[in-house]
């Protein structure tokens, strides 16, 4: 799997038919892996314990044993979604083990911390190859950011940023 | 006001009961929860300490935070983060009263929006077996949401009826049920407005067979805590009362935390004398919500 421009191929080209109640299916354990690694120098000790799902477009990252048979709605994590011949790390994913990444991470400065935090775009330089990247500020792992020739898109999800429009749910 | 009609019922069971009706009226206190999957506390209270943000440690939990009536959590930058989350004090009750262990194989039937769920996955160390079912797929929003901003590794989500949640042996099994929700009104005075023993009789059968189902669900010495946000002793009380030929009642206290005893007795109907370990949590004794928790251990 060599990194493209903006992410990774992926290595498997199944997709989810619709019409089926979706299911998940165990995925293959070292591709995921070298997927985090290759990428961004996380090792394979971050991922111990767990095991990985696919529905759909989706990779999921679970820390248990196997799984009853039941129906489900969501295993674990949402790690991973797969567009056309990429692979896009989650939010989420970057703030669990994005603190092991050794490369491809931009950090930021407080100020330019809050503008990503609240889905905007940064002119910056960062020493990293064009792509998803892990966006940090200080002590804080942001999420993911997607660089390309000097600008950094916040990826963090709508509904997770500051500043959220009113009617979304920022708590229970 | 009106709406507290409903509660005169209460009267004799109540501890002083014009300090019960006086509090509600009075707006509740904002409180979070350290999220210790993502930061630890000693961080978490330094960056609050930096911010200015007034707040001060709940007595029996000190993850738990009460802030001051001012602070506005949900904008902050530590609840984007996942650092912490908007949880009322009573909430994280039950939590610890079902006293999950890491590894453990742990149910939550009626889990959205997941502020109870993601305390359980805390404790558990974000590892072992945390299914979270919720029937609802409106309410399958925010539980998922708070998941993913909380970090949670261990949860599978389940769309089931609780009331026929498949065949399974759960270590313990969390029944919060759908309840008349009296002990929020605090948040809304409105919910009164519903409530009754009308409505709460109507609720009981729900409320008997979900708590029934997960304790035919837990492995024997296996714990249950059945859990619910209003006085009505038709849901509290009379529901457990049902299913005490499956388990048995054990008591829990948390020191700093004022509760009263399960009632025995109520509109002419007697219970075992055992209800008494259940607790009940009164709004005017903490300043807080209403809430009533009962522990049992599965035959």
């Amino acid at each position: 799997m060599s990194p493209s421009s903006l992410g990774s191929e992926v290595g498997s080209s199944s997709k989810a038919r619709s019409g089926h109640k979706a299911r998940f299916e165990a995925e293959d354990r070292s591709w995921v892996i070298s997927l985090w690694s290759d990428r961004f120098g996380i090792p394979e000790e971050a991922f111990f314990g767990y095991s990985f799902y696919r529905m759909a477009r989706n990779i999921w990252a679970f820390r248990g044993p196997p799984l009853p048979r039941m129906s489900f709605e969501t295993v674990g994590l949402r790690i991973v979604s797969l567009k056309e011949d990429l692979w896009k790390p989650t939010t989420s994913a970057i703030q669990v083990f994005g603190s092991m990444a050794t490369k491809n991470v931009v950090r930021l400065a407080e100020r330019d911390a809050w503008e990503f935090m609240a889905g905007g775009t940064l002119e910056i330089s960062a020493d990293v190859e064009p792509g998803y990247v892990v966006v940090m500020s200080g002590e804080d792992i942001l999420g993911c950011g997607l660089y390309s020739r000097g600008k950094l898109i916040s990826q963090v999800p709508k509904d997770r940023r500051l500043q959220a429009e009113a009617g979304d749910i920022l708590c229970s | 006001m009106e709406s507290l009609e409903t509660l005169e019922r209460y009267k004799d069971i109540i501890p002083d009961f014009e300090g019960f009706l006086k509090v509600q009226s009075r707006p509740l206190p904002t409180s979070i929860r350290i999220n210790t999957l993502k930061i630890e506390r000693s961080r978490l209270l330094k960056r609050l300490d930096a911010a200015g943000v007034e707040y001060n440690v709940l007595e029996w939990y000190p993850l738990g935070l009460r802030l001051g009536p001012y602070e506005r959590p949900g904008k902050m930058a530590e609840h984007a983060l996942g650092y912490i989350h908007v949880q009322e004090e009573l909430s994280m009750v039950p939590p610890l009263a079902l006293d999950p262990k890491p590894v453990e194989k742990i149910l939550d039937m009626c889990s959205a929006p997941g502020s109870k769920t993601t305390q359980i996955a805390q404790v558990m160390e974000n590892q072992g077996l945390l299914i979270a079912n919720e029937p609802s797929m409106i309410r399958l929003k925010p539980l998922r949401f708070n998941c993913e901003r909380l970090g949670i590794t261990n949860v599978a989500v389940t769309r089931y009826d609780g009331r026929s949640f498949p065949d399974y042996t759960f270590d313990r099994v969390l029944a919060d049920v759908p309840c008349s929700s009296e002990g929020t009104a605090r948040k809304d005075l409105k919910v009164l407005l519903r409530s009754g023993s009308r409505r709460s009789m109507d609720l009981q059968l729900l409320q008997v067979r979900l708590l029934r189902r997960a304790l035919m669900l837990t492995r024997p010495g296996g714990t249950v805590v059945y859990s619910t946000c209003t006085y009505a002793p038709e849901e509290n009380e009379a529901v457990v009362n049902q299913a005490l030929d499956l388990a048995y009642l054990e008591q829990f206290y948390l020191p700093g935390l004022q509760s009263s005893s399960g009632l025995t007795e109520w509109s002419g109907e007697s219970y075992s004398e055992d209800l008494k370990l259940c607790a009940r949590y009164y709004p005017h004794q903490n300043d807080t919500g209403g809430f009533f928790v009962a522990k049992l251990i599965r035959l």
